[in-house]
C-alpha cells in the first residue's frame, strides 16, 4: 500500500494533471525560471566577452607579452617517428616510405625556386635586423632564403630516399622559432652536434652535417613573428648517419651549441637538445 | 555476518524468557543490524566488482563499466528505499507486539502467600535452602539486567567509515581507482591524477571517520563516568539465617528483607510490611512514595500494593518479600529489553544528507551520462569516454564537505556540552532544531523531584510558601502566632532528620532520612524558623504513634519549652478531614476559638482549593494537655492509647507538591513561541499533572480542558464540543481505549496535552502517534519507564543527574543539569547549525562548478586543461575548508526561536533552489572568472583563444615539441605544460578570490550582509587564511615540483582584480536575494 502511494506521488511529481504541474512547477513558473536563466546567462556571456575583448586589446599583435618560458628554444627532428622513435627495415619499403613522404612534404617549401621567388639572399654570418622606427612598423619584414640544396645529400634531390633505403638515413633538425631570439653573440653562429648516449657511443659511427658543421646561420635571426614575417624560412640542419650499427636500438642526442643559449631545465628533454631512438633493421 | 550475530541474539532471548514479543524483538534486531550495513555491503560489492574487472578483457570492460556506473546509482537508491519500507513495517510490528507483554506478567500478586511459597519451593520463615538457591542461580542466571547488546567498537567505527556522506566519497574513490586501472591497462604512461584522487578521497574518508569516531567515543566516555559502580547488597534469609549477599546472587524464591534507604534487589511479593513505602518514580513516574502491604489491591501488578519492584527504592519502613522475578524478567528488566529491541530510525540530518546525496548523485550522473554521449559522438573511443564519465562523476563529489559537516557538527556538540547538553551521537546535534514536539516527563524534568511545602492555611487564609530552588520567591507573613504554632507542630510531629555532615550545604540541598512529605516539612521549618533539631531538643518527645493507614494520622507527645510549664504538648498531623473531626477549636491569630460551621466551611474550601492544585494536603492540630489529668511523668501508652486524641485544637493545613523547576515555565514559553508543542507525559495523577502543567505553562493560562468547560457551564462533559477545548488531560486508562484515529485526532486538535497515568508502552504509543503525524519528536525522561520512548523518539533526552543508566543508554542526548531549560538551548543550537550547515554546503558546492567546467570544456572543445586535479584538491581540502567551517560560527540571522520548526518534508537541507543558486548562478560566475584568468595567462604567453579550440591532441602529445602558437613561436611539451600549470594556478587563485565573495554571499540567507555585519571573527580569519594558503601554494619555491603549481606574475595577479568585477556581480546577486531567488523556503 505504501508502495502504491509512493508510486503515485512520483507520477504526480513528474506530471500532476490536477495542478498542471510538471516536476512540481507550473508551466509559467518554469517559463519564468528559464527566462531568468536566459537573461542571466546572456548577461554573463556579454560580461565575459567584454572582459575578454578588453584583455585582447591589451595584447601586442606582433610579440606576446611574456616569453620567459621560451628562454631555451626547443629542438625537434624530422621525421618525428612514433614517439621520437625512428625504426624501419631497409628491405621493407613500407616501413620507411612514410618518413620519405614526411621529409618531402616538410622540405617542399624550401625548394630553391620557391625560395628565390619569396625570399631574398642575405648577407651571411650576421643578424638580419629590420628594426621598426618608433611607432612606425617596418612591415612586412623580409626573410632570407634557405635553399633545399643547402642540405646537399639530405636534400632529397639526388637521393629520393634520403638514404633510408641504403641504411644511411638523414634526420633533419630544427631549432624552435622564438620571436626576437638571437642565438649567438660575437658573430658566432650556433651549431648542432649529435652523439650517442654513453653505452651506444661506439655504435653511432660517422655522422655528416649539412650545411657544413651543422650551423644555423645568423642571418636567419632574429625572427619577427608570423604576422610581420610571413615568409620566414626556418633554418635547418640535416645529419646523415653514414655507418650506423644496424639491427640495434641506438639512442642519439643532438644539442645546440651556442654561446648565449642558456641550458634548459633538467626536466625538459627538448630544450636546446633533442633525443631520439634510431633502429635500422636489415633482416626480413 | 550480520545475520549470524542476530541469530545468536535471538537465541539468547528465547532462552531467557519465552514471551510473545521475544521473537518480534529479535526479528527487529536482526533487521536493524542488517540494515545498518547496507552501505558496507554496497562498497564490498563494488570492490569485488572492481577486482574482478581486472581479469576481464578490455573491450568488454568498457561496456561493463557503463552498466556498472548505471547500476550503481540504481542499486544505491534501491537499497535506500528498501530500508525505508522495511523500517516502516518494523515499527508497526513492534507497536503491535507490546500490549500483551506486561499484562501477561506476574500473577503472583494475586496468589496467596502460601501459594507463592509453593510455587517457588520456599518457606516463609526459613527461606530457600542454600542448595536450592545455588540451583536456581544456575537456572536463571545472575540477578542483573543484561546490558543492551552494545555494538562492537569496530562496527561503530565502520559506521563512521561507511555511513552517510562517506559512501559518496568511497564510490568516488573506487571509481577513481577503476579509471586508473583502465588507464594503466591501456596507456604506457598513465597520468597519476586518478590514482592520487582516489587515494586522497580514501584518506579523507578515513581521517574524518576516525575523527568523528573519536569524537563520539569521547562522549561515551563521559557516559561511562555516570555509571554507578557500587555493587548492590541484599539481605536475604536462607535456611533461616539472615545473610547479606551481593544483589546479583539473589534468586527467585529468596526471602528478602528491605528497609528504608535500600534499593529493592528484585521484584518482590511482599509478605509482611511495617510502614513500608517505596518510591516507584523511576518506574511509573509517580513522585509520591507508595506504601506496600501484603494484600493484593489491584489486578494490575504495577498498581497493586503487594509487589515491590526491582531497582526502585524503599523510602521508609521495613518489608519482607519473596523474590518472584530476577534480572531481565523483572518489570524493570522487561522495559529495559523493550528498549533494546526498538529501532530508533534515522536522524533528520541523516535523512537530509541522504537527500543531498541523491541530488548530488543525480546531478553527477546526469552530467556524466550527457558528456559521455557527447564524447562518444565527438569521436572519442569508448574507453576514453568511460574515463571522462568517471572523471565527471568524481568531480561532482565535494571532497571537503564530509570533513566540513563533521567539524561543524562537532563544534556545535562542544558548544552544547558547554551549555549542559551532552550529545551522544553527532548527528543528533541538529535533531533538536527540527523538533516540533517535545514529550516531556514530569518528575525530575519539569519538576524538582523534591516534595516542597507550597501552601499553608492558617488564620483562615491561604499563604504561599516559597517553592523556588534558590529561595528567591515570595515569602509570607511569619509574625502570626498561628504560624508559630503550626511550625511547632510541623517540627515536632515529624520523624525526618537531616543526614549528618551536611551543615555547610544549603538547606534545600541536604539529604534527609525519612518520608518525602516529612522531609518537605522539615526543610520548610528549618528554612523559616531555624534549627528543627533545637526545637526538638527543647521539646523532648515523650510518646509517639507513627502513621498508619487505618488511623491516617501521626501523633507525638512532647514536653513544653517552658520549664515551668509542666503540661504536655500533644501534636498531631494527618489527613485533613480526619484531623478536623478530632478538633473542637481552631487557632485564629494565635487565639483559640471554637470551631463553628463557618470555620468548617472555609476549611473545606481551602482543602478543596489546595487539593485542586494537585497538592498533598496535611492537617495539623495540637493540644496542651491539662496538667491535672496528665501530670508530669504520666506514662503514655501508645499501643493501648490511654490519653485523649479528641477535642484538639486545629492549627492549620500545609500542602506539598513537587514544584516545577524555576527555569521551566520560561523554557516552555520559549518552546511555544518557537512553534514546538510541549506534551506532558507522566505516570502521575491527572490532578497533579494538570496542576504542574498549568504551573509551567504547558496548559497556558485561559485555556480550558473539556472538563473545565463542563464545570464552568455546568453541563455534562459529553455535551461539550471537544474542539472548543484547546487543552486536554488524558488518563492512561482512557488512552488504552482510544483507536489510532482517535489518538491522531487528539494529537492534531489539541495544542496543549497532558497524559497522566501512562505506562511505558503508552508513552511509546504517544511518541509513535506524534511521529505518524509527521512530527519530529523529542522525548525527555529519566526513569527506566521512559527509556523505550527515549529510544523510539527522534531524539531522546535523558537526565544526567537523576536519570537511570538505562535511560541514558537509550537517549541520544543527556542534559547534564537535568534542566528542561537546557533543551531550549539545544533547540536553538540545532536550528542554528541547520542554517549554518546550509550555508556551508552552499559555499562548498559553489566551487564545484568552476572545478567541473574546465574538464567539460577540455573534453568538448579540446582546449588545454584549465584546472588540474591537484589544484581542485587544493581548493576543496585546502582553501575552502576554513571559510566553510567558519560559517558554523555565524550568528543567527533573526530570532530563530520565534520561527516555526522546519517542516521535514519541505524544508530540506539542500534543495533544488540551493543547487540552482550554487551551481547555476554563483558557480557559473566563478567559472567565468576562472576561465578569464586562464585565457589571460595563455594569451599573454602567445596562445590566443582562437587557436585553443581543438589544440588539445597536439598540446598533450609528449612527442610534439614544436607546437606553434598564435605568433608563430614553437613550444616544447614541457614549456607549454608550465604555461598550462600556471593556468591551473591562476584558475585556482581566481577561485580563491571569487570564494571570498562567495563566503560573504553564503554568510546570510535572509538578511543583507549590511544587516548581518561582519562580526564573525573566524570567518574573517578564514578569509585571510585562505588567501595566505593560496599565496603559499603558488609562491613557495618547490611547489612547481611538488604540486605543479607555478608562481603567477604580479601582473597576472593584478589582472585578477578584474575578477573582482565578477565578484561585484556576485554581490549584486546577493543583494537581490531577498527579492527573488534565495528565499530557501
Amino acid at each position: 500500500m505504501a508502495k502504491d502511494a509512493e508510486k503515485s506521488t512520483w507520477k504526480d511529481f513528474i506530471w500532476n494533471s490536477r495542478t498542471r504541474e510538471f516536476c512540481g512547477r507550473t508551466g509559467s513558473s518554469w517559463g519564468l525560471i528559464l527566462l531568468f536563466y536566459l537573461v542571466f546567462y546572456i548577461f554573463l556571456a556579454g560580461m565575459f566577452c567584454l572582459t575578454m575583448y578588453v584583455m585582447l586589446q591589451t595584447l601586442d599583435d606582433y610579440k606576446p607579452t611574456w616569453q620567459d618560458r621560451l628562454g631555451t628554444p626547443g629542438m625537434m627532428i624530422r621525421p618525428r617517428g612514433k614517439a621520437m622513435e625512428i625504426s624501419y627495415n631497409t628491405t621493407n619499403t613500407e616501413t620507411w616510405d612514410m618518413y620519405i613522404k614526411t621529409l618531402d612534404n616538410f622540405l617542399s617549401p624550401y625548394n630553391n625556386s620557391l625560395q628565390a621567388e619569396k625570399n631574398e639572399e642575405c648577407t651571411p654570418d650576421q643578424y638580419f635586423v629590420q628594426a621598426d622606427s618608433g611607432d612606425v612598423k617596418n612591415n612586412p619584414k623580409r626573410s632570407c632564403q634557405f635553399n633545399r640544396t643547402f642540405l646537399e645529400k639530405c636534400s632529397g634531390l639526388d637521393d629520393h630516399t634520403y638514404g633510408y633505403q641504403a641504411g644511411k638515413p638523414c634526420i633533419i633538425i630544427k631549432l624552435n622559432r622564438v620571436i626576437g631570439m638571437l642565438p649567438g653573440k660575437d658573430g658566432q653562429a650556433p651549431f648542432v652536434t649529435c652523439g650517442a648516449k654513453k653505452e651506444d657511443s661506439d655504435k653511432i659511427g660517422e655522422v655528416e652535417y649539412y650545411p657544413e658543421n651543422g650551423t644555423f646561420n645568423l642571418m636567419y635571426y632574429p625572427y619577427y613573428g608570423k604576422k610581420a614575417q610571413v615568409n620566414y624560412s626556418q633554418p635547418l640542419v640535416a645529419i646523415k648517419f653514414l655507418n650506423i650499427t644496424l639491427n640495434e636500438d641506438i639512442n642519439i642526442e643532438c644539442r645546440i651549441i651556442s654561446n648565449n643559449i642558456p641550458p634548459g631545465s633538467v626536466r625538459d628533454k627538448f630544450a636546446g637538445k633533442v633525443s631520439f631512438k634510431l633502429r635500422i633493421n636489415t633482416k626480413g | 555476518m550480520a545475520y549470524s550475530q542476530c541469530f545468536s541474539v535471538s537465541l539468547s532471548h528465547t532462552n531467557t524468557h519465552t514471551h510473545t514479543y521475544a521473537l518480534s524483538l529479535s526479528l527487529s534486531l536482526s533487521l536493524s543490524l542488517s540494515l545498518s550495513l547496507p552501505s558496507l555491503s554496497v562498497s564490498l560489492f563494488l570492490l569485488s566488482l572492481s577486482l574482478s574487472s581486472f581479469s576481464l578483457s578490455l573491450p568488454s570492460l568498457s561496456l561493463f563499466l557503463l552498466s556498472l556506473s548505471l547500476s550503481l546509482s540504481l542499486s544505491l537508491s534501491l537499497s535506500l528505499s528498501l530500508s525505508l519500507s522495511l523500517s516502516l513495517s518494523l515499527s508497526v510490528s513492534v507497536s503491535l507486539s507490546f500490549p500483551p507483554s506486561l499484562s501477561t506478567f506476574q500473577t503472583e500478586h494475586k496468589m496467596s502467600i502460601e501459594e507463592c511459597c509453593r510455587k517457588f519451593n520456599t518457606d516463609i520463615v526459613q527461606g530457600l535452602t542454600n542448595a536450592k538457591a545455588a540451583e536456581f542461580l544456575i537456572r536463571d542466571g545472575p540477578n542483573c539486567l543484561t546490558p543492551p547488546p552494545t555494538t562492537p567498537e569496530w562496527i561503530k567505527f565502520c559506521r563512521q567509515l561507511f555511513g552517510g556522506f562517506s559512501i559518496l566519497l568511497w564510490t568516488g574513490a573506487i571509481l577513481c581507482f577503476l579509471a586508473y586501472a583502465i588507464q594503466a591497462a591501456t596507456e604506457d604512461e598513465p597520468a597519476g591524477d586518478n590514482l592520487y584522487l582516489g587515494i586522497v578521497l580514501s584518506v579523507v574518508v578515513v581521517v574524518t571517520g576516525c575523527f568523528s569516531y573519536f569524537q563520539e567515543a569521547k562522549s561515551s566516555k563521559i557516559m561511562e563516568s555516570f555509571k554507578n559502580m557500587v555493587p548492590q547488597q541484599a539481605l536475604v534469609i536462607r535456611e533461616g539465617e539472615k545473610m547479606t549477599i551481593n544483589a546479583e546472587e539473589v534468586v527467585a524464591g529468596d526471602l528478602v528483607e528491605v528497609k528504608g534507604g535500600d534499593r529493592i534487589p528484585a521484584d518482590l511479593r511482599v509478605v509482611s510490611a511495617h510502614g513500608c513505602k517505596v518510591d516507584n518514580s523511576s518506574l511509573t513516574g509517580e513522585s509520591e512514595p507508595q506504601s506496600r502491604s501484603p494484600d493484593c489491591t489491584h489486578d494490575n501488578p504495577l498498581e497493586t500494593r503487594n509487589v515491590a519492584f526491582f531497582s526502585t527504592n524503599c523510602v521508609e519502613g521495613t518489608a519482607r518479600g519473596i523474590v518472584v522475578c530476577t534480572g531481565d524478567r523483572t518489570v524493570m528488566g522487561r522495559i529495559a529489553t523493550l528498549t533494546s529491541g526498538l529501532e530508533s530510525g534515522k536522524t533528520p540530518i541523516a535523512k537530509e544528507i541522504e537527500h543531498f546525496i541523491h541530488l548530488i548523485t543525480g546531478v553527477a550522473v546526469f552530467l556524466g551520462i550527457t558528456f559521455f554521449i557527447l564524447a562518444v559522438c565527438l569521436g572519442y573511443t569508448w574507453l576514453e569516454a568511460v574515463i571522462f564519465l568517471i572523471g565527471i562523476i568524481v568531480a561532482n563529489v565535494p571532497e571537503g564537505l564530509l570533513a566540513t559537516v563533521t567539524v561543524c557538527l562537532t563544534l556545535t556538540a562542544k558548544r552544547m556540552a558547554k551549555k549542559n547538553c551532552l550529545v551522544k551521537n553527532l548527528e543528533a546535534v541538529e535533531t533538536l532544531g527540527s523538533t516540533s514536539t517535545i514529550c516531556s516527563d514530569k518528575t525530575g524534568t519539569l519538576t524538582q523531584n523534591r516534595m516542597t511545602v507550597a501552601h499553608m492555611w492558617f488564620d483562615n487564609q491561604i499563604h504561599e510558601a516559597d517553592t523556588t530552588e534558590d529561595q528567591s520567591g515570595a515569602s509570607f507573613d511569619k509574625t502570626s502566632a498561628s504560624w508559630a504554632a503550626l511550625a511547632r507542630v510541623a517540627a515536632l510531629c515529624n520523624r525526618a532528620v537531616f543526614k549528618a555532615g551536611q551543615d555547610q550545604l544549603p538547606i534545600l540541598k541536604r539529604d534527609t532520612a525519612g518520608d518525602a512529605s516529612e522531609s518537605a516539612l522539615l526543610k520548610c521549618i528549618e528554612l523559616s524558623c531555624g534549627s528543627v533539631k533545637q526545637i526538638r531538643e527543647k521539646n523532648k518527645k515523650v510518646a509517639e504513634i507513627p502513621f498508619n493507614s487505618t488511623n491516617k494520622y501521626q501523633l507525638s507527645v512532647h514536653e513544653t519549652e517552658d520549664p515551668n510549664d509542666n503540661r504536655y504538648l500533644l501534636v498531631m498531623k494527618g489527613a485533613p478531614e480526619r484531623i478536623l473531626d478530632r478538633c473542637t477549636t481552631i487557632i485564629i491569630q494565635g487565639k483559640e476559638q471554637p470551631m463553628d460551621e463557618e470555620m468548617k466551611e472555609s476549611f473545606q474550601n481551602a482543602y478543596m482549593e489546595l487539593g485542586g492544585l494537585g497538592e498533598r494536603v496535611l492537617g495539623f492540630c495540637h493540644l496542651l494537655m491539662p496538667e491535672d489529668q496528665y501530670p508530669k511523668g504520666f506514662a503514655f501508652d501508645c499501643d493501648d492509647v490511654n490519653f485523649t486524641t479528641e477535642s484538639l485544637c486545629f492549627v492549620g493545613l500545609m500542602s506539598m507538591i513537587d514544584p516545577p523547576r524555576a527555569a521551566v515555565p520560561d523554557a516552555v514559553g520559549k518552546c511555544r513561541s518557537a512553534g514546538i508543542k510541549v506534551i506532558m507525559v507522566t505516570g502521575d495523577h491527572p490532578i497533579t499533572a494538570k496542576a504542574i502543567a498549568k504551573g509551567v505553562g504547558i496548559i497556558s493560562e485561559g485555556n480550558e480542558t473539556v472538563e473545565d468547560i463542563a464545570s464552568r457551564l455546568n453541563i455534562p462533559v459529553s455535551q461539550v464540543n471537544p474542539r472548543d477545548a484547546k487543552a486536554c488531560v488524558i488518563h492512561g486508562t482512557d488512552l488504552k481505549e482510544l483507536s489510532q484515529d482517535q489518538m491522531d485526532d487528539i494529537l492534531r486538535n489539541h495544542t496543549e496535552i497532558v497524559f497522566a497515568r501512562t505506562s511505558p508502552q503508552q508513552k511509546l504509543i504517544i511518541v509513535e502517534g506524534c511521529q505518524r503525524l509527521g512530527a519530529i519528536v523529542a522525548v525527555t525522561g529519566d526513569g527506566v519507564n521512559d527509556s523505550p520512548a527515549l529510544k523510539k523518539a527522534d531524539i531522546g533526552v535523558a537526565m544526567g543527574i537523576s536519570g537511570s543508566d538505562v535511560s541514558k543508554q537509550a537517549a541520544d542526548m543527556i542534559l547534564l543539569d537535568d534542566n528542561f531549560a537546557s533543551i531550549v538551548t539545544g533547540v536553538e543550537e540545532g536550528r542554528l547549525i541547520f542554517d549554518n550547515l546550509k550555508k556551508s554546503i552552499a559555499y562548498t558546492l559553489t566551487s564545484n562548478i568552476p572545478e567541473i567546467t574546465p574538464f567539460l570544456l577540455f573534453i568538448i572543445v579540446n582546449i588545454p586543461l584549465p584546472l588540474g586535479t591537484i589544484t581542485i584538491l587544493c581548493i576543496d581540502l585546502g582553501t575552502d575548508m576554513v571559510p566553510a567551517i567558519s560559517l558554523a560560527y555565524e550568528a543567527a540571522e533573526s530570532d530563530i526561536m520565534k520561527r516555526q520548526p522546519r517542516n521535514p518534508t519541505r524544508d530540506k537541507l539542500v534543495n533544488e533552489r540551493l543547487i540552482s543558486i550554487a551551481y547555476g548562478q554563483i558557480g557559473m560566475i566563478q567559472a567565468l572568472g576562472g576561465f578569464f584568468s586562464y585565457f589571460v595567462i595563455l594569451a599573454e604567453n602567445g596562445f590566443l583563444p582562437s587557436i585553443l579550440v581543438g589544440i588539445r591532441l597536439n598540446w598533450d602529445d609528449r612527442a610534439c615539441n614544436d607546437l606553434e602558437d598564435s605568433y608563430g613561436q614553437q613550444w616544447t611539451y614541457e614549456q607549454r605544460k608550465i604555461v598550462e600549470f600556471t593556468c591551473h594556478t591562476a584558475f585556482f587563485v581566481s577561485i580563491v578570490v571569487v570564494q571570498w565573495a562567495d563566503v560573504i554571499v553564503c554568510k546570510t540567507r535572509r538578511n543583507s550582509v549590511f544587516q548581518q555585519g561582519m562580526k564573525n571573527k573566524i570567518l574573517i580569519f578564514g578569509l585571510f587564511e585562505e588567501t595566505a594558503l593560496a599565496a603559499f601554494l603558488s609562491y613557495t619555491p618547490g611547489m612547481d615540483v611538488a604540486l605543479r603549481m607555478f608562481p603567477l606574475k604580479h601582473r597576472h595577479t593584478s589582472t585578477q582584480t578584474d575578477i573582482h568585477l565578477h565578484k561585484q556581480i556576485v554581490i549584486d546577486i546577493h543583494l537581490h536575494k531577498q527579492t527573488y531567488t534565495y528565499t530557501n523556503r
